[in-house]
């Protein structure tokens, strides 16, 4: 470099000063009060544009939009199963000397039974013929709100927790978890045949760890009744079908890993990179004091 | 004069060391290891200049012929055996000088690894294996996302650095193949024979014959001469030829006159030499070799460029670490505020920009090298279109570099010859029985004849041997009479005396064509006044006329005339001898004059110029439109020097010097103001006297300069004194001494023909045919590159924020991830390659020779309106469209926009199964995932809808589209076209590939953006309307970038 000697700090600094505000030009950063003002004013109109042509887009997109289907589903051809209650890491850690260990999971419970109380379910919703789907079609005048089947919480017998002085199992080391499938508008899962959620240790040792179990409905029906699911808006009080599993003797202080899966005719479990397709993983762990 | 050449000699060694020392010291405080390899090159430099002291203390030229014999174990009539030749050339190499050193091709690649953006890179990829530690550390089953991503940045920058490094080493072998291209070649006695070798075989010992227009093939003690003249110009700057001749006339060596040095020219005559040095090991060689290492200036691309990395840095870092401090402030994870700050440097790095800029670059150059220039750092492409000052030489650059017949003088009349490179059109009256004996003298009364065998060859183009006035009335003759050899046969030479410079006149006699005429025809031409002494009489149309008062004043006139053109002026006479006196038996002697050679009857004049080039009027033109300050460096007279200005515009037709006010008031030249005279012509002499403060004064107050007498050394003066006026200079040079002023320059433009290979090593380019127009049409095209380079950072610069924006809102307004790490790589290496370097192909939008050259300081290459237009106006309103898009396809699937705020933390959550979107339904992680990669696609999609939009509107700046015509660039579409298909390859082809995230998009959603792509073109076609309507506006100063 021939011509551009090093600037010192000193210089930057007064450089900067004076870019920042410079006294003798009355600029601010480079432009001075009524040019600042102009930009200003011009990125406001712009950035209000932009709003009015983001918004107005949004807008006709919306409208294309129904409200009570999505326009696609091909992404949730299998649904999910999951488990109640739902805690971090789908471990279910019970620790027969602490109660607090497991009072969350009971609360947890609770709150989720609540609307599968006989009670409710009288009041909101019907009695539907078992082994068939609850069709509604709107027939082409839309007809809702649809009503929904029927899930009593005695149905999940030992597991409903009505009158239960052992909290779901949870303080004798009896714990019951709940399975559910995820919600899908318009599925018909079983494709008109029974399915039931079975449940096993995922190695052969879990299977020794897990010991007997007990699920509720009976077997592990899902009855096809549930079925199909109409949306949020339209299915307002829809119940969810559950499956309830007792443990009855859980090899205490190991970590047990087990697999429930629905089998149905038309629901894979097999998908490997979603593993939670058609079945649901989750760990036991009894803590028991010797 | 020669003594005072002496000191230019040191006083450049000396220069150049002193450069090589403060460079050094410069960059050896730097690191200490680099400083270690440093000193060591500086006492490498110390020793070589005590070995050229030393070596300076040459004897050879003290020796006598058999001393010099026994030294060199020749013969000096039978020259070397051909065996021992080989032999010293296998123990002292060839005759060439060796090339500077090359910066080792590791460093140069290593330089494009860590240069730019690939720092910032880096740093990418370290966090991303920091990301990548921790996660694995916390969890051995972590997922190897963030690895990946660390690898494939550090083969973006392995792959991105290997390209430049490519692109630059290919154009360095262009040069280095083309300075092979030029054999030069040297007659040689070997066994007794003559023969032609090339000059790089010559060895010491070597007896070697030189003659008029040869360049000394390497430094050669003289051994026998005859009327031996050499320009040493190029080694110490005299441009007075300088004779040469076998007696020792000085103690130095650099001033005796019997050495003759490698690479100067021997102007006329011929000597025999015996070779005493080659290669590098000459003293010009070893000039070289210092000269050649001065450090070169940063070329005014790469401050740019440097500029616009500390811009995007800046900003990139700035918003990396603001946000990571709003993600530490908004609870999230630390190890997530690294990865956000991944991808904020990934989303502002303009991965592709450096391939691009440098393919765009790569194709000028190739362009160039098409219209004659061949340029070696690609750089100096846009050096080139930033010039504004070109200190140009004369003789070849300017001119065709051969001298030719301009004016004849006969029947009392001025005539003028075509001086174009055919000169086809002579419309002179030639019907004068004058001019036919004018003709005879021109082609008996002379030397010079063609090489054999080149009967196809165009006269003008011909060989000749002979010095460079005879070859030029040798070809004017051959234009005019035609064939000029068959006519010296009939008239056959029986006597001749050559030119000398003591003599001045050159005679000789022949027989007449016609058989029955028993008369000798004695011919002579010379210095005009000493052939004017020699006559008694002139003729006038045909007729002999005793020479009187009035036409010895004629031809006075008309001999100060040609003079004052800068021509050189040459007088023809004859003599028809007595036949009683003269029998055809008689035998001339030269030696004692046995015939007339006064009372000659006196013919005419004839001057010679070495015309301009025809196309360099047009050139300087182009010039002075464009801005740019042509100045004139020779070393010639500054009469020619004037004379040549004027004649192809550098000093224009109505501007006046000094000294041209003073003759037109009729005042002493003291009385003149200076500051009204435009011109100026400003000799060696006075350039010396000069302090660097009036040579200031000088160089801003004229706009017209031409520097004559002037020294190679002298040449750095100016170019010194024009970068002190912030300018951007070119310079032409050829010779050896020019090297200095070539690597200072801003851009050194070495000759193609006529330039020495240390000029080619030192300049920046090399002009194939030498003409100053190629310079122009360099510059063209190297502001048409930084109009282009513009348009394709506005480009890249534009998608930066659409890619940067999807971050941003994820952090703050918890959407999922609008677009992916390895999407945002796609766009900027995949689909925005070819667009960008498609814009390199853009035509000038207006006459850019039209408008004045940039200024470095004050017309960058990205300034703010670029940046803020592209940042602010185009990129978030692609943002916008990206995020309609990625709204558009969470909608359709089950996720309305209210859904989607602030659900990231439940989104993200790996055991959160069943995640409900707006109508109930229940998600696992991996369908919300695919969904993530699905949106991930339409952002990526509506990005590149929209960067084919921005390609178009950034193909002009301020015209619209439709003048500049849709289809005139179809490398546009070429562009457009490759955007599309690697987009649908990537959606459709590569959706499984894991690592990539790509998902295959429905048709209909790669549309959702193309309302938004037609808006950038409307508001950009608005925003030109605009700019053009009101020039000067508010809107103007603001929005043209």
């Amino acid at each position: 470099m021939v011509n551009e000697k090093e600037k010192t700090g000193g210089q930057v600094l007064e450089e900067w000063k004076e870019f920042v505000w410079n006294p003798r030009t009355h600029e601010f950063m480079g432009r001075t009060g009524t040019s600042w003002a102009f930009i200003l004013l011009f990125y406001l109109v712009f950035y209000g544009f932009l709003t009015a042509l983001f918004t107005l887009t949004m807008w006709v997109m919306l409208q294309t939009v129904s409200d009570h289907i999505p326009t696609y589903q091909d992404q949730l051809a299998t649904p999910g199963l999951m488990i109640r209650p739902k805690t971090e890491n789908l471990e279910v850690l019970v620790n027969l000397s602490d109660t607090k260990s497991w009072n969350q999971h009971v609360q947890i419970l609770d709150k989720f039974l609540e609307p599968y109380n006989d009670s409710v379910q009288a009041q909101k919703n019907d009695v539907c013929r078992p082994g068939h789907y609850y069709e509604q079609p709107d027939n082409g005048v839309l007809n809702y709100p649809k009503r929904a089947c029927q899930f009593n919480r005695t149905q999940l017998g030992d597991c409903s927790g009505l009158s239960d002085p052992t909290h779901y199992g949870y303080s004798t080391g009896q714990p019951c978890v709940f399975i559910k499938m995820n919600r899908v508008i318009n599925f018909y899962a079983g494709a008109n045949q029974s399915m039931n959620v079975t449940c096993a240790g995922k190695r052969n040792e879990d299977a020794k760890n897990l010991g007997d179990f007990t699920m509720f409905p009976a077997n592990g029906n899902i009855d096809l009744m549930y079925f199909p699911y109409y949306g949020k808006k339209f299915h307002v009080n829809y119940t969810q079908p559950l499956v309830a599993v007792k443990f009855m003797n859980v090899t205490p202080n190991v970590e047990v890993n087990v697999e429930c899966r629905i089998n149905a005719v038309n629901i894979a479990t097999n998908d490997e990179r979603d593993k939670f397709a058609g079945r649901v993983a989750f760990k036991l762990r009894i803590i028991k004091k010797t | 004069m020669r003594r005072k050449s002496l000191p230019e000699i040191y006083s450049i060694e000396v220069n150049g060391t002193k450069d090589i020392e403060t460079t050094d010291t410069e960059t050896s405080g730097k690191g200490d290891g680099k400083g270690k390899w440093k000193k060591e090159r500086l006492r490498n430099h110390k020793d070589k200049q005590k070995e050229l002291k030393k070596d300076l203390d040459l004897d050879d030229h003290k020796l006598s012929t058999k001393e010099l014999e026994e030294k060199y174990g020749t013969n000096i009539i039978q020259g070397l055996t051909s065996r021992r030749a080989s032999e010293i050339l296998a123990q002292n190499g060839p005759n060439v000088l060796t090339p500077p050193k090359e910066t080792p091709e590791i460093i140069k690649f290593l330089k494009q690894m860590v240069g730019g953006f690939s720092s910032l890179l880096w740093a990418g990829a370290v966090l991303c294996f920091i990301a990548y530690l921790i996660e694995f550390s916390k969890d051995k089953s972590a997922s190897m996302d963030n690895f990946c991503l660390g690898v494939v940045l550090i083969v973006v920058v392995i792959l991105t650095g290997i390209f430049a490094y490519y692109q630059e080493a290919k154009s360095t072998n262009i040069i280095a193949s083309f300075t092979k291209m030029i054999p030069r070649k040297a007659f040689v006695i070997r066994d007794g024979e003559k023969r032609e070798i090339p000059a790089e075989q010559l060895v010491v010992g070597d007896i070697v014959e030189i003659k008029g227009g040869d360049q000394i093939p390497a430094d050669i003690r003289i051994l026998a001469s005859q009327g031996c003249k050499v320009d040493n110009s190029s080694l110490s700057g005299e441009s007075e030829p300088q004779s040469r001749s076998c007696d020792l006339t000085h103690e130095n060596p650099l001033e005796t006159k019997n050495i003759g040095f490698y690479s100067t020219t021997c102007l006329e005559g011929t000597a025999t030499g015996m070779v005493i040095n080659t290669g590098d090991r000459t003293i010009i060689g070893r000039i070289a070799l210092l000269t050649s290492s001065l450090g070169h200036e940063k070329t005014p691309i790469a401050i740019e460029i440097e500029h616009f990395v500390h811009i995007v840095a800046g900003v990139a870092v700035s918003i990396g670490i603001v946000f990571f401090i709003i993600a530490i402030c908004m609870k999230y994870r630390v190890l997530d505020a690294v990865i956000f700050l991944i991808g904020i440097i990934l989303a502002n790095v303009p991965e592709g920009l450096v391939a691009a800029v440098t393919v765009s670059l790569s194709l000028t150059a190739k362009r160039m090298a098409k219209k004659n220039c061949l340029v070696k750092n690609l750089e100096a492409v846009e050096t080139l279109g930033s010039t504004s000052v070109i200190c140009s030489d004369k003789t070849g650059t300017l001119t065709q570099n051969r001298m030719t017949v301009a004016h004849l003088w006969f029947d009392n009349q001025v005539y003028q010859a075509d001086t174009s490179e055919d000169q086809k059109d002579q419309v002179f009256d030639q019907s004068s029985a004058t001019w036919a004996s004018l003709s005879k003298i021109v082609t008996l009364c002379n030397r010079a004849e063609f090489a054999p065998s080149q009967e196809s060859v165009p006269i003008m183009k011909k060989i000749v041997m002979g010095d460079a006035s005879e070859t030029a009335l040798l070809k004017f003759s051959e234009v005019i009479i035609g064939d000029v050899m068959e006519r010296r046969k009939r008239n056959r030479k029986v006597a001749e005396i050559p030119f000398n410079s003591i003599n001045k006149f050159q005679l000789s006699i022949h027989e007449t064509e016609d058989p029955d005429d028993k008369h000798f025809l004695l011919v002579m031409k010379g210095t005009p006044e000493r052939i004017l002494e020699k006559c008694s009489t002139i003729m006038m149309r045909g007729q002999e006329q005793p020479l009187d008062e009035s036409t010895a004043e004629a031809f006075q006139t008309a001999y100060m005339e040609l003079g004052s053109l800068g021509e050189r002026v040459l007088g023809f006479c004859h003599l028809y001898l007595p036949e009683d006196e003269f029998p055809d038996t008689y035998s001339f002697d030269v030696e004692s004059m046995n015939f007339p050679t006064s009372d000659l009857c006196f013919v005419g004049l004839i001057s010679l110029i070495d015309p301009p080039r025809s196309t360099v009027p047009d050139a300087v033109m182009k010039c002075r439109s464009a801005g740019i300050k042509v100045i004139m460096v020779t070393g010639d007279h500054p009469i020619t020097a004037k004379a040549i200005a004027r004649s192809v515009g550098i000093i224009s037709a109505n501007s006046e010097t000094v000294d041209d006010i003073a003759k037109r008031l009729n005042i002493p030249v003291e009385q003149v103001n200076k500051r009204e005279a435009k011109a100026a012509v400003v000799s060696g002499m006075e350039l010396r006297e000069m302090s660097p403060e009036e040579l200031d004064e000088l160089l801003t107050y004229h706009s017209e300069i031409v520097f004559a007498r002037t020294s190679p050394q002298q040449k750095l003066i100016i170019v010194e004194g024009c970068q002190r006026q912030d300018a951007v200079v070119a310079v032409t040079g050829d010779g050896v001494n020019d090297s200095p002023a070539l690597k200072k320059a801003n851009i050194g433009i070495a000759m193609g023909c006529a330039g020495s290979d240390a000029a080619k090593n030192a300049a920046d380019m090399v002009l194939l045919d030498d003409n100053f127009a190629s310079i122009v049409t360099g510059i063209e095209e190297g502001r048409l590159i930084f109009d282009n380079l513009k348009k394709i950072i506005a480009f890249t610069l534009t998608k930066n924020i659409a890619e940067l924006i999807p971050f941003l809102i994820f952090i703050i307004a918890g959407v999922p991830l609008p677009i992916g790490t390895m999407a945002i790589l796609f766009i900027d290496l995949g689909t925005d390659i070819i667009p960008s370097v498609a814009l390199a192909y853009e035509k000038a939008e207006s006459d850019i020779m039209n408008r004045k050259p940039r200024h470095k300081k004050k017309d960058r290459l990205v300034n703010s309106h670029l940046a803020l237009y592209s940042y602010l106006q185009i990129g978030i309103l692609q943002s916008v469209g990206g995020f309609f898009a990625f709204f558009t396809v969470y909608a359709v699937q089950g996720f309305k926009p209210d859904r989607l705020l602030y659900l990231r933390p439940l989104w993200e959550n790996d055991n959160l199964n069943d995640l409900e979107d707006s109508y109930g339904q229940e998600w696992t992680k991996y369908q919300r995932k695919y969904l993530e990669w699905t949106g991930y696609t339409s952002y990526f999609v509506a990005v590149m809808v929209q960067q084919i939009a921005d390609v178009i509107i950034r193909r002009t700046r301020i015209n619209s589209i439709f003048q500049q015509g849709l289809f005139r660039n179809k490398v546009i579409w070429v562009g457009i076209a490759s955007q599309i298909i690697i987009a649908t390859i990537l959606s459709c082809g590569f959706g499984s590939v894991p690592v990539l995230n790509f998902t295959t998009l429905r048709v209909q959603y790669w549309f959702v953006a193309v309302p938004y792509a037609i808006v950038i073109w409307l508001y950009d076609e608005f925003r030109k309307l605009l700019v053009r309507r009101y020039p000067g506006s508010w809107w103007d100063k603001n929005m043209y970038y």
